[in-house]
């Protein structure tokens, strides 16, 4: 029963993980595009469409570290301490791509300071993400259930691949969004750069795929095989996404890379599961006690269908195209972003 | 034993972004809850004022409710990035109250705070209502439950230690621990009344400018209001709190704000600079009698106890928890006397037409925060040598990370941090002297639909 319930906020952690890589993957991303935008338009485009829901994505990431924290106490003094400097940096980079935006979404112009800050901002939050995971996937080193390495051991080969990797996932995911959102702004360079970025995301996943050095047992039975059909899954979304879908422009790559993230990220749990930090430490070795893991799997994960619920209705409330204004065109008292996104035909009450 | 510059630099560390932190929910929570106030007035009342009051204060709010996030997710990491073996110990308690923090309190904050601050106009007015009421509700419940868990800290209870973890016997007694209930309400009425200040002197520069006067009124109106019938409230509350949980709880902490040594003081300290090392103060200077008035003894004889009555290495630092808390204490004395002065003013009808009043209020802007991050720096500090109180030291929770890295970190930290603070005080300055919209004809406000620039874009 208890290892059961174990799992059971084990797989709440993975819920937040994947929500997290999602939902800010493409608000980063549309962050990294900015600093490629030399048009004022564009910045504002980009900064009005994460304004209305940077806030909601980014909380998935509280979430992930206090389930770590509160679930799984022994794995976060560990991987922590271990990965502290890019952890630090990006929250330094959170904080300051969240600080532009709210700054700029405001003004009716996005100043190029600011546009360069929420720029940089996500770029460095992207690549400190995948340092992390990286420098994760290729083990800590743990005595008596302590951190025992030293300051710069997250840097590997694999964990700049893996960094790689994730700026090309977020900037695709973003290309992506853009899809959906982009209504009247011309994007030709980004719907030919999306192609591009799918074939480079694809190549990136591979090596990243291949060159992970696994030193601890591997899972066998039926473990090993739904890691592996959640591996197909993903390698074929992503192949789907990469022949076709970005010609027309609907809501298919959206779903695709969600797909492939989904399934992508749940395959490698599956493939770790009971390791929770690489090589030794495994889930019911770092678990809270029993009393904690029950509050939290009645207290907050009950409150899981809610927080979906806000995600999705806040989303739902800023569906619709992107439709570009003049300063002149909005109403007094509105920041662009609230007029930003419309759905289409939609009458204005 | 770790290293004690780790643990000297990561307790700086966190004290500096806990400040900071603590800043923004201080403004916020209060703010929030003006917010909703007034966008409820808006509906009933239907005068532009109520709008223009949202949308201005909307956009302060935001900017504040954006650097309270993002500097809150650096909290939460740094408890396993530099207190790793705290997180550890604790992490069965106050990891799922925290949790609860985030799923009950900061996704309702989060989801419908894009609504309210971009949702004009594109949602009903009753959406705009829930949504602004429900960011309300999300600061309030956050503030409960971050203070519960700093109260376990404070008392702890409901737990027993297995293996150097806390494992909880009941969430009940540890969510409501035993200082819960006082220093709670005392917490919430302290974050109401420093936004109110904040309202208050920003409506005052505007009636002191002779611009934007409907809405200065309004907001100076509303918050002195709100000032007026909260303070005797929090004057009582707080003596409440040291009663009945610092004194007999932690008498360390009381013996440290008082800033005696030895137990024979009768008098009142204002100021002090204490030698931790040979127990004594260098420099005192203090009202006679006064300490044994305020423990309500008129004959001048109660001495307040001395930090001499607890042993070495179970005392907290004197200096830090005694300039806490007379910046608590001395900041919610200039607001008493600045409220005082606000009624006298509203009785004889001069509330609107005192320049004087009015710089005065320009000037307390800020006390309000002042007031706060003193009561923390009081209740934290003066914790020490504890994290758990009486359970778990500080320097047992600290981890074993290279100083080099905490020393880069920090200065990285508080680099960014005095920009943002410059950041967020040059657009707050910059908004007030912008000013609100100008006050609009009637009709155009709350109903969007009579304009024709927007049906044409949408149908374009």
């Amino acid at each position: 029963m208890t290892d059961l319930a174990i799992l059971g906020w084990y797989s709440v952690i993975a819920l937040c993980l994947v929500m997290y890589v999602v939902l800010d993957g493409y608000d980063l991303g549309l962050g990294i595009l900015t600093l490629g935008d030399t048009d004022e338009r564009r910045r504002r485009e980009n900064v009005d469409l994460v304004a209305t829901a940077w806030d909601g994505n980014e909380s998935w990431i509280i979430l992930l570290g206090v389930s770590l924290w509160a679930g799984l106490p022994g794995a976060y003094a560990v991987a922590l301490p271990a990965l502290y400097l890019p952890v630090i940096v990006m929250l330094l980079a959170v904080i300051a791509r969240g600080v532009a935006v709210e700054a700029a979404a405001h003004g009716t112009v996005v100043p190029r300071s600011w546009g360069l800050v929420f720029g940089l901002g996500s770029l460095v939050a992207a690549v400190t993400q995948g340092l992390i995971m990286g420098g994760l996937l290729s083990g800590v080193r743990v005595e008596d259930g302590e951190f025992a390495g030293g300051t710069w051991d997250f840097l590997t080969p694999f964990s700049l691949l893996t960094a790689a990797a994730t700026v090309a996932l977020y900037v695709t995911a973003a290309a992506a969004v853009l899809q959906v959102k982009d209504g009247y702004v011309a994007r030709p360079r980004v719907a030919r750069a999306a192609a591009t970025l799918t074939v480079a995301l694809v190549a990136a996943c591979a090596v990243v795929f291949f060159a992970w050095e696994d030193t601890w047992p591997r899972p066998g039975g039926a473990q090993l095989v739904v890691a592996t059909v959640l591996a197909l899954v993903g390698a074929a979304a992503m192949v789907l996404l990469m022949l076709r879908c970005w010609a027309d422009r609907g809501p298919q790559p959206v779903v695709l890379l969600t797909i492939a993230e989904v399934a992508g990220m749940t395959g490698v749990l599956v493939y770790l599961h009971p390791v929770v930090v690489p090589p030794e430490l495994t889930l019911p070795e770092v678990a809270a006690p029993p009393s904690s893991i029950g509050f939290l799997l009645v207290g907050v994960g009950l409150n899981i269908p809610l927080v979906l619920f806000y995600n999705w209705y806040a989303h739902h409330v800023f569906r619709g195209k992107y439709v570009p204004r003049t300063a002149s065109e909005l109403p007094e008292g509105v920041s662009p972003a609230s007029e930003a996104v419309r759905p289409r035909g939609s009458e204005v009450r | 034993m770790p290293d004690p510059t780790v643990l000297d630099l990561s307790r700086w560390q966190f004290a500096v972004t806990i400040a900071f932190h603590m800043t923004f929910p201080a403004i916020t929570v209060g703010l929030s809850i003006f917010l909703a106030v007034v966008y409820a007035l808006h509906l009933r009342t239907r005068k532009p004022v109520y709008l223009q009051i949202f949308r201005f204060w909307k956009r302060i709010f935001a900017l504040g409710f954006a650097l309270g996030v993002v500097s809150g997710t650096v909290i939460t990491f740094e408890f396993g990035l530099n207190w790793g073996k705290f997180a550890h110990a604790t992490g069965p308690i106050i990891g799922p109250i925290i949790g609860m923090e985030v799923v009950t309190a900061f996704f309702l904050e989060a989801g419908f705070i894009g609504i309210m601050l971009y949702g004009d106009g594109r949602v009903s007015e009753r959406v705009m209502m829930v949504s602004t009421s429900l960011v309300a509700l999300g600061t309030i419940l956050s503030t409960t439950w971050i203070i519960s868990a700093n109260s376990w800290m404070q008392t702890p209870s409901g737990y027993r230690v297995v293996d150097g973890q806390f494992v909880p016997t009941s969430w009940w007694e540890a969510i409501f621990s035993p200082s819960f209930g006082w220093r709670f309400p005392h917490m919430l009425l302290g974050v109401l009344i420093t936004a109110a200040w904040l309202v208050a002197g920003i409506g005052a520069y505007y009636l002191r400018h002779g611009r934007a006067t409907e809405f200065g009124r309004r907001t100076l109106s509303l918050s002195l209001g709100v000032v007026t019938l909260l303070l005797p409230a929090q004057l009582w509350i707080g003596d409440q709190v040291a009663a009945r949980y610092v004194i007999p709880d932690q008498p360390a902490k009381f013996q440290a704000l008082e800033g005696n040594w030895d137990s024979d003081n009768t008098g009142y300290l204002l100021l002090v600079v204490p030698d931790q090392q040979a127990e004594r103060n260098r420099v005192e200077v203090g009202v006679p009698r006064l300490g044994s008035w305020i423990a309500k003894d008129l004959s001048g004889e109660t001495a307040t106890p001395g930090l001499k009555e607890t042993p070495p290495q179970l005392r907290p630092d004197m200096l830090t928890t005694f300039y806490g808390f007379r910046a608590m204490f001395y900041a919610s004395m200039v607001m008493f006397a600045a409220a005082f002065v606000g009624v006298v003013l509203r009785l004889r009808g001069r509330l609107y037409s005192s320049p004087r009043y009015h710089r005065f209020l320009v000037w307390l802007t800020p006390i309000g925060i002042v007031a706060i991050i003193g009561g923390w720096v009081t209740a934290e500090a003066g914790r020490q040598p504890w994290v758990v109180f009486g359970e778990m030291r500080t320097a047992d929770g600290v981890s074993d990370i290279a100083p080099g890295s905490v020393v880069a970190t920090f200065a990285a930290f508080t680099l960014t941090y005095l920009t943002l603070l410059v950041v967020w005080v040059v657009y707050v300055v910059r908004s007030v002297r912008r000013g609100p919209e100008s006050d609009w004809p009637d009709g155009e406000l709350g109903s969007d639909g009579d304009d024709p620039r927007r049906d044409a874009e949408v149908t374009a």
